[in-house]
């Protein structure tokens, strides 16, 4: 049940988002930013303008990939952090609420705050090449929006687990950079290494159920299954998946990926104080 | 609503921050807290309030343990007024004590006249973050108060207040605490500030409760001398013999005062004996050692 005191906490923390401009900034960064890629997506073979939809999300899937893991990342990985330096953590922990209720509660702030942010973000350059290129894509385009707002939310879940982990600005803004650097690089590159390694003969099955240990690999290969036959995608999302990779089934371990840190969140916090 | 902490001990990895504590809060009553940095007044303060559990030991409320939900239920009764908060800057003083009273499940309106005297509207309504310490202080204090509390902790609550807002603060204490019945802990440094502001007092020290009991109680069960003020005009030797004669030391002049530490059972026998010199003084009086002396007596 969502308590007051949970509605009470998630407010403070939108309205700490909306008035200190931040949804309002990265919004419109990030609408620039995919304007940009949806109309220069092909530069690169002679070509500009708003191309056709499948084109279009390839180059914004790259965009995304890079850009919301580090955003919501940052957003919540000084969460506790922030309220131990302010002392007001104390005041909270001696309030009749659970440890649950006040991380659900800072988490769902945060979550509308990153989903206005995205979908101002994607909605903008959206509307351009809707307009461009007929309505009848719109249904696709709030897929690959809805995909892009799951990738969003699971790392600021991740964001969590690092702000219950530790305290420290400097130790928190370090394992950001790692993980976002470890999700969105080092991981497929790892795949790559043991593809060299084993010469490419790694099991469809066995290299997929990796894939699914990368919330980024997850986002690539559910736009890959959920959108459609766009060819264009690159990396390793385009290696071939066995039929019984569905979206549902994707957005399923994504879910898994959004519960489980935020679980452990609230478990550890608990232990942390209450053990 | 009576608080006791039976045989409590916290242990940090190999560090005894709390041990083997047993202290009962009587309902209604303010309870000093004094010791030193490190002596374990915060983690103590922070196992009554459910924000650490401890090692071993029991927290009961009036004769219940208290577990699970039943800490949950407790801390609608809580107000917690923590040292050192800064709050949110963006946030008025307004828009704090609204998220507090929510999360609290109590009301602004719960505080409205005592609000009226820490806060006026106008700063209320401007941004904490111009603030300054003594104006954060007040918020903290109405914050702990915002759910109506039947059992408030203050911890060094006035750190960064000047003295007129000290008294002011104590004031709209003791007119909470007579509204209310409230039951309270007062942790301070500044000793001689709780002195008269508190039942009881409860000395720490490595973790350890060293002593609880009225001041006059710890005083007399430490056999303290008291303090002997002789109001004199100018130096006299001949007062300091009687004195010396009866068992006084720590004989010295300050600002119009011969001062002298007694011994409690040469109380009588000492003024009688002074009492004969009655021309060479104006006034005399005796008082208990303050906490300060108290405090560093138990130590």
């Amino acid at each position: 049940m969502f308590t007051d005191a949970m509605w009470a906490i998630a407010h403070k923390e939108l309205s700490d988002k909306l008035k200190s401009k931040w949804v309002i900034v990265i919004g419109t960064g990030f609408a620039l930013f995919t304007l940009v890629i949806s109309y220069f997506g092909g530069a690169t073979a002679g070509v500009t303008g708003f191309m056709s939809l499948d084109a279009t999300i390839a180059s914004l899937t790259s965009l995304v990939t890079y850009f919301i893991p580090i955003l919501a990342l940052t957003l919540g990985g000084g969460i506790i952090a922030d309220e131990q330096e302010k002392g007001t953590l104390g005041i909270y922990l001696s309030s009749p609420i659970s440890i649950g209720e006040f991380i659900i509660g800072k988490f769902t702030g945060l979550v509308i705050a990153l989903v206005l942010s995205i979908v101002a973000g994607l909605g903008i350059a959206g509307a351009v090449l809707l307009w461009k290129i007929g309505l009848g894509s719109a249904g696709t385009y709030l897929i690959f929006v809805l995909n892009s707002v799951i990738l969003g939310v699971t790392f600021l879940s991740a964001s969590f687990l690092i702000s219950v982990l530790f305290y420290e600005r400097t130790k928190v803004i370090a394992l950001t950079i790692f993980l976002w650097l470890f999700f969105t690089i080092l991981y497929d590159l790892g795949l790559i290494g043991l593809l060299i390694i084993t010469k490419g003969n790694v099991g469809t099955d066995v290299f997929s159920m990796l894939l699914m240990f990368n919330p980024v690999d997850i986002y690539r290969i559910l736009n890959f299954v959920s959108i459609g036959e766009f060819q264009v995608m690159i990396g390793l999302a385009s290696v071939d998946f066995p039929t019984y990779i569905r979206p549902s089934m994707l957005w399923g371990i994504s879910m898994i990926w959004i519960i489980a840190p935020l679980g452990i969140s609230c478990y550890y916090f608990k232990k942390r104080y209450l053990e | 609503m009576i608080l006791k902490l039976e045989n409590v001990s916290k242990s940090y990895e190999q560090i005894d921050a709390l041990n083997t504590v047993s202290l009962e809060v009587k309902e209604g009553e303010v309870l000093g807290l004094v010791g030193p940095n490190g002596s374990g007044k915060s983690t103590m303060l922070k196992i009554m309030l459910g924000i650490i559990r401890p090692t071993s030991g029991k927290v009961l409320i009036n004769g219940e343990e208290l577990s699970g939900k039943k800490w949950i239920e407790f801390k609608k009764s809580v107000g917690y007024m923590p040292e050192r908060v800064s709050f949110y800057d963006n946030l008025t003083g307004k828009e704090t004590l609204q998220l507090f009273a929510r999360v609290k499940g109590g009301e602004l309106s719960n505080i409205k006249d005592v609000l009226g005297r820490l806060l006026p509207e106008d700063v209320l309504l401007r941004k904490v973050g111009g603030y300054s310490k003594g104006m954060r202080q007040r918020l903290n204090l109405a914050q702990a108060l915002v759910n109506e509390p039947g059992f408030l902790v203050l911890d060094e609550p006035t750190s960064g207040l000047d003295p007129v807002g000290t008294k002011q603060f104590y004031d709209i204490l003791e007119e909470v605490k007579e509204r209310k019945k409230l039951t309270a802990i007062l942790s301070s440094h500044i000793l001689a500030e709780i002195e008269d502001k508190t039942d009881r007092v409860a000395v720490m020290k490595n973790g350890s409760l060293k002593a609880v009991g009225r001041l006059e109680e710890l005083c007399e069960g430490m056999n303290m001398p008291l303090r002997l003020y002789i109001t004199i005009k100018r130096k006299d030797e001949c007062l300091e013999k009687v004195l010396m004669k009866e068992g006084a030391v720590e004989l010295g002049y300050k600002n119009g005062y011969l001062l002298a530490s007694i011994p409690r059972e040469n109380k009588l026998e000492l003024i009688a004996a002074i009492m004969e010199e009655k021309d060479r003084f104006t006034d005399i009086s005796i008082r208990e050692p303050s906490l300060e002396e108290v405090f560093f007596g138990v130590h």
